[in-house]
C-alpha cells in the first residue's frame, strides 16, 4: 500500500494546504497586528479568525479559480511546493510526508483527548445537572457588589459552597453563579468587577459565532495552527470582558487586584505531572498579561482597524495562492 | 517697534500647529505602518521562497527544470529518456522547458514550441508506469477519434481531437520499459506518429 500517494490525492493535497496555508496566514495576520499596532481585543479577534476560516476555503477556491493550480508547471514556479517536503528522502522508504502523517495523527490525537471528548463531557453533565442557587440577600456581599451594575444582563445567584466559584451560563436565560466562598474572599470591589467580566461573556455572547468557530476548529481536528489560533481567540475574548468590566466599574484595579487574588502564588510543581505543570504555566500566563494590561490601563484601545484587516486578508488570499 | 499679531493671523497660525503636529503626524504614523507591514510580507515571502529551495539543495530527484536532456541523465541517473530522433522542421530544438523528477516517482517532461513563436506545439512525457503522467499544457479536450495499433511491437493508442480554443490536436501513448509516453502536439496525427515511431528504440 502506498501511502506516500494520498498526498497526491485531493483530499491528502487539502490537509497539506489547510496546515500550511494555516500557518502562513497565522503569521501574517501576527505581522499585521505588530506592524498596526492593533491593540483593540476585539480587533485582534477578528483578525485571529482569519486563522481559522480561511484556510478552509482557500484550496477549494484556488482550485476553482485555476484547475491548473496544482500541476506540475504551476508547482514548479509557486513560492512554496509542500511536494518538495513531502517527498524528500529521510530514512529508507520513508519520506517527509511519513513525518508529517506522525504529526498529523498526533495532533488529532492531543484534540481528540484533550478538546473534543472533554466538552462533549462537560456538555452532557451540565445538561443533566441543574444549578442550584439563590438570588443573592440584601446585604450580602454580593448584593452590595451589584450596586452599579447593569441589572438586566444577567440573574445573579449564589451557591453555597465554600470554593472559589464564579461563571457565567448564556443561553435563553443568562445567569451568573458566584459561591459563597468567593463572596468572602473577595472585596465588595473585586466582586463586583469579577461579576462584570462576566456580564462582559453574556453581553457579548457571541454563541453562535462561537459555536460555527468551534465546529470549524473541529473540522481541522488534525491541524496544530488551528488548535493554538483558537487559544488565543479564547485569550482575546477574555480581554474583551476585562474592557466590559473596567468600562462598567470604571475601576481597573479592581479587577486586577480580583485576578491577582485569583492566581495566588505558583502551585508547587514538584507535587504535578508534566500535563498539570503545562496547564498550570498556560493558565498562569494569560491571567498574567490580563494583570499587566489592567496595570498599564490607559484607556479603552480604539477599535475598528480597518485598514490592518484589509492588508492583511489580502496578503493571505495572495501568498497562499502561490503556496501548493 | 513691537510687532502685535492680529487674532486672524494667530488664527491661522494655530491650525497650522494644529494640522502639522495632528494630521501629519497620523500621516506619518501610517505610512510607517504600512512600511513595517510591507517588510514583514516581504519576509514572509523570502522565508518561503528559501523554505521552497532547501529539499533542491539536501537531494537532487525533487522535481525541478533542467537546461537540458544530458543533465537530466547525469544529475538523476536515468539511463534512457526517451526524445525524438525525428521532429518537424517547423519545431525549435532543444525543447525549451524540461522538467524532471525522481521523487516520489520518475517522471520527465520536455515542451517544444515552433520555430518564431512561444506557444507550445509539442509536448513529450515519460512517466513511471502505474503513476499519474504530470498535467501537460496540451489538453485534449475533446476526442473525436481513437485508434489502437501495433507500431515496431507496441501497442499504441492514437487520439485525434481538439484541444480547449478549439485548435486541433492529437495524443498518442505506449508503454516502455517500465514507462508511460505521451506526446501531444497541435497539430495533424501524421507528423505525430513520425514523431512517435523515432523515439522508439531499436530491437536489441
Amino acid at each position: 500500500m502506498d501511502v506516500s500517494g494520498f498526498f497526491n490525492t485531493f483530499l491528502g493535497n487539502y490537509i497539506t494546504q489547510v496546515f500550511v496555508h494555516s500557518l502562513i496566514t497565522a503569521l501574517i495576520v501576527d505581522g499585521s497586528i505588530t506592524a498596526w499596532k492593533v491593540e483593540n481585543p476585539e480587533s485582534r479577534l477578528h483578525m485571529r479568525l482569519m486563522v481559522i476560516i480561511l484556510p478552509v476555503l482557500l484550496h477549494p477556491l484556488y482550485q476553482m479559480m485555476n484547475p491548473d493550480r496544482g500541476s506540475v508547471w504551476f508547482r514548479l514556479d509557486a513560492l512554496f511546493d509542500t511536494h518538495r517536503w513531502l517527498y524528500m528522502d529521510l530514512w529508507e522508504g520513508f519520506g517527509g510526508w511519513a513525518v508529517f502523517l506522525l504529526f498529523v495523527l498526533f495532533t488529532s490525537f492531543v484534540f481528540l483527548f484533550q478538546e473534543l471528548i472533554p466538552v462533549l463531557r462537560h456538555s452532557f453533565v451540565s445538561r443533566e445537572a441543574a444549578i442550584v442557587g439563590e438570588p443573592p440577600q440584601e446585604g450580602s456581599p454580593v448584593f452590595l457588589a451589584l450596586n452599579g451594575l447593569p441589572k438586566d444582563k444577567a440573574d445573579v445567584l449564589v451557591v453555597d459552597d465554600n470554593d472559589l466559584v464564579l461563571f457565567s451560563s448564556t443561553g435563553s436565560r443568562p445567569a451568573i453563579i458566584v459561591s459563597t466562598g468567593l463572596a468572602e474572599f473577595l472585596t465588595t470591589d473585586e466582586l463586583r468587577a469579577a461579576i462584570a467580566h462576566e456580564m462582559g461573556h453574556i453581553s457579548a455572547s457571541k454563541r453562535p459565532m462561537l459555536v460555527a468557530l468551534f465546529l470549524l476548529r473541529v473540522f481541522q481536528f488534525y491541524n496544530p495552527v488551528a488548535l493554538m489560533e483558537f487559544r488565543r481567540i479564547v485569550q482575546e475574548e477574555e480581554k474583551i470582558c476585562d474592557d466590559y468590566a473596567v468600562s462598567v466599574t470604571n475601576d481597573p484595579g479592581a479587577l486586577k487586584d480580583a485576578l491577582l487574588k485569583f492566581i495566588g502564588p505558583p502551585d508547587d510543581a514538584a507535587d504535578m505531572g508534566l500535563k498539570e505543570r503545562l496547564v498550570e504555566y498556560s493558565h498562569r500566563a494569560l491571567i498574567e498579561s490580563r494583570i499587566w494590561r489592567l496595570e498599564n490601563w490607559s484607556g479603552n484601545a480604539e477599535r475598528g482597524n480597518r485598514a490592518a484587516f484589509v492588508f492583511a486578508a489580502v496578503a493571505a488570499l495572495v501568498i497562499n495562492y502561490f503556496v501548493v | 517697534m513691537l510687532h502685535s499679531y492680529s487674532p486672524r493671523l494667530q488664527l491661522s497660525s494655530s491650525i497650522i500647529l494644529w494640522y502639522d503636529c495632528i494630521v501629519v503626524n497620523a500621516v506619518r504614523t501610517k505610512i510607517l505602518n504600512f512600511i513595517i507591514f510591507g517588510a514583514s510580507m516581504i519576509a514572509v515571502v523570502a522565508g518561503l521562497k528559501a523554505m521552497n529551495w532547501v529539499p533542491s539543495a539536501l537531494q537532487e530527484g525533487l522535481l525541478r527544470r533542467y537546461s537540458s536532456i544530458e543533465e537530466v541523465k547525469e544529475r538523476l541517473k536515468l539511463s534512457r529518456i526517451y526524445a525524438p530522433a525525428y521532429y518537424p522542421q517547423c519545431l525549435k530544438w532543444p525543447p525549451v522547458t524540461i522538467a524532471a523528477q525522481k521523487r516520489p516517482y520518475t517522471a520527465v517532461v520536455m515542451e517544444f514550441v515552433q520555430k518564431e513563436m512561444t506557444d507550445v506545439c509539442l509536448v513529450i512525457s515519460q512517466t513511471e508506469l502505474g503513476r499519474r503522467p504530470p498535467e501537460e499544457k496540451i489538453v485534449l479536450s475533446t476526442v473525436r477519434q481513437s485508434v489502437r495499433y501495433r507500431l515496431k511491437g507496441r501497442d499504441m493508442l492514437l487520439e485525434v481531437g481538439s484541444c480547449k480554443d478549439n485548435a486541433q490536436c492529437s495524443r498518442i501513448s505506449w508503454e516502455e520499459d517500465g514507462y508511460r509516453i505521451v506526446v501531444s502536439s497541435r497539430s495533424t496525427p501524421v507528423d505525430l506518429v513520425r514523431i512517435a515511431e523515432s523515439m522508439i528504440p531499436p530491437a536489441d
